[in-house]
């Protein structure tokens, strides 16, 4: 291992430290409102709907970088808080997946038969418990794919999180850089954690799907 | 014109992994032949003409076209299959293209002539098979019957020596079978060499000068277009017909 | 709330605002063409007959999707300083090998999806392999995986604002600058993620222009790439 890594380990690990723990609260909060949006555009509640919409198309469109400064120096400007650049980040990072999260559950949503739907109304379920017991269940087995690829995503996109600052894997490497100027090695040690972890992961997603199926 | 086959295989062996697909054959097709294959599904009939233009390979024996070997490391096979046309049961036209472009194409780039000659030629195929004013259609346009008709003018394109037919009507519907067999038919009296594979025993019986009989990877009866329908040696010929007929 | 709006400088800072959707614009054309040739190449070379050739192209995707598009670019800025590279350069390059395997993923799965009697058929009239891949697979090929170049290309377009991190002065990159000079941070950058919307937008309607794409296919705005 080069010596400009191993005399600035600690540093790193903390840096890849911080990108796991990025990617953990961004995956797990960007998935409950990911479903939670997708959810209110598949049974259109009026209003929320549309404000649902609005937030999925907007958010779509935009890049994660500016994502990113709206919710690092745009919001706070707006609404006058301060805020510090890891919750800002995890704060852009939940409203940047929960956005393509959303159109995942919704199209696994409406992939569901309507027929079995029919059957479950016609045995007396509500509405409601149709959608819990019966739509959701079959939805997300469907949808667990699209999921996995989002979060493996996800954690290539913490990268970006070292614009505004945070040290995590990327900007601790940056920082090193700063100081001690070798860029190939730094950088191709870095590149080379994220290529494992992400491999690992996608390998781990694709196996686990040969598992689950496709039932349809 | 020698007397030497323009098709000689000799005993041929194939698997696809541990399924034997094709166990000893041996077949002799002559210059201006007609040559039915039949038998029951999966008897490998459709392996076994994909072998002849190495669309297929082997695992042992050979394949002599025109004197060259199919399976043999160098060969040409591109150059080969110039030299023999096939038409596939799914037609296979290039639906991207129109009707005219689908006969031209191997022309131009695989025998080196000029759009215009190709164009030409194509015209005088469509003809032929009796499509003259669909030279400008898309694929999408013609009925099953009809393109097949165009696959059987793509095919006749390159002049080629030979054409191997992989169940040509199989996918088409009843009333459409008619205007194909008719096309091969005259083919035959022309004097092409074919081979085809075919359920078509109405066909076989009127046109073809030998029957070549499968099952289960092995030629189990090889005879004459009469001595077959009439006097079938083998107890599975005799079965297979008496099934294919009572129809 | 004590934010007072003020859009003025926004309007007034419009000549930079052009300058960098004029660069951005050309950032996501050149990757766009760059990672089409190289996603054609490698997506072919999925397809091929040869063991090698597939596992070069396996291990080409791999890499390259799975190292974060920002590092791309700082490699090729600072790894491969010794190139002397515009900055412009380096993200194209970035960008390009990023997206040419995502591109590739697609083209792979588009050629699979031509059905292998199209292949034997051009065999049978004596094409090459080549010749086959060339004039029947790629182009059936290509209509099927329009909808899915769309969305690639829309994500190449927001992609493309990492550039700014290795100073090149796109549209993101303005945008600082602009705040920087008139501290309107909310007004610039919402006009900004607007101005994106738009891009990305007109970007999935041009894809749509290939005669036989797929319309239907619903040619997603946004890219799941």
């Amino acid at each position: 291992m080069p010596d400009v890594i191993l005399k600035n380990l600690p540093f790193l690990l903390h840096g890849l430290w911080l990108t796991v723990e990025l990617s953990a609260w961004s995956i797990v909060l960007g998935t409950l409102l990911g479903l939670l949006v997708g959810t209110i555009r598949f049974v259109r509640v009026p209003v929320l709907n549309v404000l649902a919409a609005i937030y999925v198309e907007f958010i779509r469109g935009t890049p994660l970088l500016v994502v990113l400064f709206i919710t690092y120096f745009a919001l706070p400007a707006l609404f006058g808080y301060r805020t510090t650049a890891y919750r800002a980040a995890i704060f852009g990072f939940v409203l940047f997946i929960a956005a393509y999260l959303a159109e995942d559950f919704r199209a696994g949503l409406r992939a569901v038969r309507p027929t079995l739907i029919q059957a479950g109304l016609a045995t007396g379920l509500t509405r409601w418990q149709v959608l819990r017991h019966i739509i959701l269940p079959q939805a997300i087995r469907r949808v667990l794919p699209s999921l996995f690829n989002q979060y493996v995503r996800l954690i290539k996109f913490t990268s970006v999180a070292s614009v505004i600052g945070v040290t995590e894997l990327t900007g601790a490497g940056l920082l090193i850089n700063a100081r001690d100027f070798h860029p190939v090695k730094i950088l191709a040690t870095i590149a080379i954690v994220y290529l494992v972890v992400c491999s690992a992961l996608s390998l781990a997603g694709r196996a686990l799907y040969a598992q689950f199926g496709v039932r349809t | 014109m020698t007397d030497q086959p323009i098709i000689a295989i000799r005993d041929l062996h194939k698997s696809y992994g541990p399924a034997k697909v094709l166990r000893g054959c041996s077949l002799s097709i002559a210059r201006g032949e007609v040559v039915v294959v039949c038998g029951p599904s999966g008897s490998g009939k459709s392996t076994l003409i994909k072998c002849i233009n190495g669309l297929e390979g082997y695992q042992s024996g050979s394949i002599l076209v025109d004197g060259i070997e199919v399976g043999a490391k160098g060969s040409d096979l591109p150059k080969l299959r110039a030299r023999i046309g096939m038409v596939f049961q799914h037609f296979e036209l290039y639906p991207h293209m129109s009707v005219l472009n689908n006969i031209a194409l191997a022309q131009v780039h695989v025998l080196k002539r000029t759009r215009a000659v190709a164009h030409e030629r194509a015209r005088e195929l469509l003809t032929r098979v009796g499509l003259q004013d669909k030279a400008d259609a898309i694929p999408a346009d013609l009925s099953g019957g009809q393109q097949q008709r165009v696959a059987i003018a793509r095919a006749l394109a390159l002049d080629p020596q030979a054409i191997l037919f992989d169940e040509p009507t199989s996918a088409l519907d009843p009333e459409m079978i008619h205007e194909v067999l008719q096309v091969m038919t005259e083919l035959a009296s022309s004097g092409m060499t074919m081979v085809v594979v075919t359920h078509e025993m109405g066909f076989a019986r009127s046109v073809a000068d030998r029957i070549v009989f499968m099952d289960a990877g092995e030629i189990v009866e090889d005879a004459s277009s009469d001595a077959f329908f009439t006097t079938p040696r083998t107890q599975r010929a005799a079965e297979f017909l008496s099934k294919i007929l009572a129809h | 709330m004590n934010y007072h709006f003020d859009w003025t400088p926004i309007w007034a800072a419009r000549g930079l605002i052009a300058e960098g959707l004029l660069l951005t614009i050309a950032l996501s054309a050149a990757s766009l063409a760059l990672s089409t040739i190289i996603g054609l190449i490698v997506g072919g070379a999925a397809t091929a007959r040869s063991r090698t050739m597939r596992a070069c192209a396996l291990f080409f995707t791999e890499t390259m999707r799975n190292i974060p598009l920002l590092i791309h670019m700082y490699i090729w800025y600072m790894a491969f300083s010794f190139l002397r590279l515009p900055a412009f350069s380096c993200a194209v390059l970035g960008l390009s090998l990023y997206s040419g395997a995502y591109v590739a993923e697609v083209v792979r799965a588009g050629i699979g999806s031509v059905g292998r009697g199209q292949m034997q058929a051009a065999l049978a009239t004596g094409l090459t392999g080549l010749q086959a891949m060339r004039y029947i697979i790629y182009p059936q090929a290509l209509r099927i995986i329009a909808p899915s170049l769309a969305s690639l290309f829309s994500q190449l377009i927001k992609d493309s604002s990492l550039a700014s991190v290795i100073a090149v002065g796109e549209l993101t990159y303005q945008a600082g600058a602009i705040d920087g000079q008139t501290f309107r941070t909310f007004e610039v950058y919402i006009t900004i993620s607007l101005i994106y919307l738009v891009l990305v937008t007109a970007a999935s309607q041009l894809v749509l222009l290939i005669p036989g794409s797929r319309s239907e296919a619903a040619a997603g705005r946004f890219a799941d790439a």
